[in-house]
């Protein structure tokens, strides 16, 4: 009984901190594996069209990801990369790249 | 008039109209500007004949049933852990639209033509008159000139602005130099004979003479359309170059570039098949006034001689199926051959000018620039393997009696060994396509055991050590985008050097090792 109530709260907690408890180390793998095709860690290519991530304030980056998750902010592209994206997952992506240095 | 009608792919402002911005002036997907679109953006990997180079075969039969929306994906976003970038953004809708229909309609192309006319016409001069070049380094290095490293950055596109050869001190692990090359550079030689220059090759076939005390370009010629094979002779008068693309290597004046003579590469391979062949390796020896070159699917390994009239050719046939890359040992008299096919490493006598015996070597034998180290009195030669079968090894032979001592397992594929005298470890590259690409895995010289694995991220592939041995470096390729540099001893991150997908690095020190490991008393052996 003692086990499950802590449990729930240790849920709870991590629930309600979620926005704060990002993970830099499970943001840079799901960067890597997502992102980083187009946007690179640090730039971009020289050569690509796509806007550098690092070092973005990491509320914008988590707005921006969910309004293209959500298709209020339309591209056929980034719809779809955010599509496959839980709510965990950018923030930790959108803390990593806010802590990376361009 | 051209139309340029754009298709917009989205709403996002800044995205569409750079989209616009790019794709202004292509035409509507038609299929004779789309044979121009595929050689500009895909050839340099995927073969300007079409049939695959570093990147799968794109034609008819190779795409056959493939469907255009999922290859439109792959082209727009690009494919996760591969060199493959997305050309969302670069290209229109309509422009990948149209080269996918064209690719699926347009057969492998037989052996397209790239003339020693084609070349002459293809050289271009940067720097006229080289008296004006400096005579010492712009940029602090060692007086020896030795500490010197080149990579070759590849660029996300294959081409552009990434595309260099990158130039570190490796005391110091600052850039000293960066030469744009257009596409992307694949093979760094530098002059045996005379230390400012280099000689860079890139994935179309281009050749350019880069002056290192100024860090640049002096003179480039295209000596095909693909493949990666070079080398410079023992004087540092000659460079031999093979392509891919079209089936020939040539004999270029050192110091010119201009083109001394062709060759095409066809001969009777082991099945008896008479048939024309890719170069792979070429190589210059320190023993002698020659080049070797292998014929990849002829299954030959040709002796050139520079100081004989008309550069004769001495073939060696029946050296196995599918040939690929080679290293030098005993002074440079003998040389190990990879063959892909039959998973052997076949040992050349380059003096007799025959095979002395085929060694076991693993999945796919790929032994990059080779290894070999003087350990307890034996030479002792480590060899790569491509192949991610069941037996993922990396060969150790002993070199003075030719036979397989060890098959050390590592964790996955591997594609090329580096070793100095003075450092304790083997580095090998883990290139299985999972996790395990981000690592490099190291081998103690004496046990011949895997005593550790480092993870450098990005594709981690390519290793290799300072001239002095006291660093290891290793490009974390792909999207990794940067060279990461390890102390040789304790294995510790010591720096790191941006720059956008790194592929091969190339020591100055190899000039005068030879093969990576080996002391440079080794070379005089075979003066």
């Amino acid at each position: 009984m003692r086990a499950k109530i802590s449990l729930i709260l240790l849920a709870g907690l991590l629930a309600a901190g979620s926005s704060q408890a990002a993970s830099l180390y499970a943001g840079q793998s799901k960067a890597a594996a997502v992102c980083s095709q187009c946007h690179g860690i640090r730039n971009p290519s020289a050569d690509a069209p796509f806007p550098p991530l690092a070092g973005r304030d990491p509320e914008y980056l988590k707005t921006a990801i969910k309004q293209y998750r959500d298709k209020t902010r339309k591209s056929d592209i980034m719809n779809a990369i955010a599509g496959s994206l839980t709510d965990a997952e950018i923030n930790d992506i959108a803390s990593y790249y806010g802590s990376v240095k361009p | 008039m051209k139309t340029t009608k754009t298709k917009r792919l989205n709403q996002s402002l800044t995205l569409s109209s750079l989209a616009l911005l790019l794709s202004t002036g292509a035409a509507w997907a038609k299929s004779d500007n789309m044979h121009q679109l595929y050689q500009d953006n895909c050839a340099s990997c995927h073969g300007s004949d079409h049939g695959g180079y570093l990147a799968p075969a794109l034609n008819a039969d190779t795409l056959k049933g493939r469907s255009p929306t999922a290859l439109r994906t792959i082209v727009m976003a690009g494919s996760f852990d591969t060199l493959m970038p997305p050309f969302y953004g670069k290209l229109s809708d309509d422009e990948i639209r149209g080269v996918i229909k064209h690719l699926q309609e347009t057969p492998k192309q037989p052996n397209p033509a790239w003339t020693i006319d084609d070349m002459k016409k293809s050289l271009k001069v940067y720097v006229k008159d080289e008296s004006t070049l400096p005579a010492k380094p712009t940029f602090q290095i060692d007086e020896k000139f030795e500490n010197l490293i080149g990579v070759a950055a590849r660029g996300k596109y294959g081409r552009g602005e990434g595309s260099k050869a990158i130039f570190i001190n490796s005391a110091t692990h600052q850039k000293v130099g960066e030469v744009s090359t257009g596409t992307a550079a694949h093979i760094i030689d530098f002059n045996p004979a005379n230390p400012r220059w280099a000689y860079v090759k890139t994935d179309t076939a281009e050749i350019f003479k880069v002056d290192l005390y100024s860090m640049q370009a002096v003179r480039s010629i295209k000596t095909g359309w693909n493949g990666p094979g070079m080398g410079v002779s023992r004087d540092g008068k000659y460079i031999m170059a093979g392509s891919f693309v079209p089936h020939n290597a040539v004999i270029l004046d050192a110091d010119t570039l201009e083109p001394l003579k062709t060759f095409e590469l066809e001969g009777t391979d082991p099945d008896g098949k008479h048939v024309s062949s890719d170069s792979g390796m070429i190589i210059g020896t320190p023993y002698a006034d020659i080049f070797a070159i292998a014929l990849e699917n002829a299954g030959q390994v040709w002796v050139v001689d520079l100081k004989k009239e008309g550069f004769p050719v001495t073939r060696i046939e029946n050296v196995g199926h599918h040939l690929h890359d080679a290293f030098l040992t005993h002074g440079g008299k003998k040389l190990m051959i990879a063959s892909y096919d039959d998973s052997i490493v076949a040992a050349i006598d380059l003096e007799k000018r025959e095979i002395i015996k085929k060694l076991e070597a693993g999945c796919v034998p790929h032994v990059g620039g080779g290894s070999a180290v003087k350990v307890d009195g034996r030479t002792l030669g480590f060899g790569t393997n491509f192949g991610d079968c069941d037996k993922t090894v990396v060969s150790v032979w002993d070199l003075d009696k030719m036979e397989v001592v060890k098959q050390v397992p590592v964790s996955g594929g591997t594609e090329s060994p580096a070793a100095h005298a003075n450092a304790p470890y083997v580095a090998v590259d883990i290139i299985s396509k999972d996790r395990r690409a981000r690592t490099i895995q190291l081998i103690d010289k004496k046990t011949l055991e895997v005593v550790k694995t480092l993870d450098v991220g990005g594709h981690a592939y390519f290793p290799e050590y300072s001239a002095d041995g006291k660093f290891l470096y290793v490009s974390a390729g792909y999207n990794g985008d940067e060279v990461v540099v390890y102390d040789s001893n304790t294995l510790q991150k010591v720096a790191s050097v941006p720059m956008e997908s790194p592929a091969g690095i190339f020591s100055r020190g190899r000039v005068k090792y030879m093969t990576r490991g080996l002391s440079p008393d080794e070379m005089e052996q075979g003066k």
